[in-house]
């Protein structure tokens, strides 16, 4: 099990930012921007997600005087990110199409016989880490091509949980999904992602 | 009595730490008789740890420039507007 990130690394960047140091925003930028992105994805399509982020750096220029530390920084950008994606798309009905009474992929659940047990079975051996896996140039390109394919809230609720180690109650927060939900999101993403590796690990192809 | 079924629908509820102790406890009964299940438990673990690990790419380093364009623009406004702060 990994451990969650629960303070912010550098206090003192908080500071900096509100002094306007312009490096402590390259710095900033360079931290939250891939977190910030994951927030507006779950909202809207890739290039309107760099819009609203932009925008939101633009803001935190000025709010960054309001902010007290009662949150960590990253959940502070975070839910300006949400707030602003929630307000800029309140016009647009927002795409769900994640079966929240489903926890099990249908590319999965056909793999069960009537009695419950496996029909067919995981067919995976490796023990390779995962950084050993990426080395594979065609299965980190065959990676990207189904995460981005995966619908924009299991996508977002697993960058943000996965790749940027926020805490459950936090996604569901910022994402506006219960706790339930968040469950069924995280779990469907990994399935995906489980079928793909089995069957690039088989095939060779994507 | 769980079957594989049941188990790789809370699995990730497993790995996560999630489950309370008598569904837990079911899950590592199961897993200590299954070897099917003990796989797809790894897997889906091995699954997570490569998002984990493939996701810590930087975003494309043309629109981090551009934000910091954008950035440096909003400070001098806002050193013009507030010269006090």
């Amino acid at each position: 099990m990994h451990i969650r990130e629960t303070r912010e690394p550098d206090a003192g960047l908080v500071a900096r930012l509100k002094a306007g140091d312009p490096d402590a925003y390259r710095e900033a930028v360079r931290r939250y921007t891939p977190g910030m992105l994951a927030v507006a994805r779950y909202y809207t399509d890739h290039s309107s997600a760099e819009d609203i982020v932009q925008d939101c750096w633009a803001k935190v220029v000025t709010a960054i005087q309001g902010f007290e530390g009662r949150s960590g920084l990253s959940t502070w950008l975070h839910r300006i990110v949400a707030n602003r994606a929630k307000n800029t798309l309140r016009h647009r009905q927002r795409e769900l199409t994640t079966d929240f009474s489903e926890a099990l992929d249908p590319d999965l659940a056909s793999r069960f016989k009537p009695n419950g047990r496996w029909a067919v079975p995981p067919r995976m051996t490796t023990s390779e880490s995962a950084e050993a896996l990426l080395e594979n140039g065609a299965l980190s390109d065959c990676l990207d091509k189904h995460l981005s394919r995966l619908p924009e809230a299991q996508r977002s609720a697993l960058m943000l949980y996965e790749a940027h180690q926020r805490h459950s109650d936090e996604v569901c927060n910022i994402l506006d999904v219960s706790a339930s939900n968040l469950r069924v999101l995280l779990h469907r993403a990994r399935q995906k992602i489980f079928l793909m590796v089995e069957h690039f690990q088989e095939s060779g192809e994507c | 009595m769980l079957m594989c079924r049941d188990l790789a629908t809370i699995a990730s509820d497993y790995l996560d730490g999630e489950l309370g102790a008598t569904d837990r406890l079911s899950v590592k009964v199961h897993l200590m008789m299954c070897r099917n299940c003990r796989s797809f438990i790894g897997n889906l673990r091995n699954s997570a740890a490569l998002i984990r690990a493939h996701s810590s790419q930087t975003p494309d380093p043309d629109y981090l420039r551009r934000l910091d364009e954008n950035i440096a623009k909003a400070l001098a406004g806002k050193d013009r507007d507030d010269p006090g702060e």
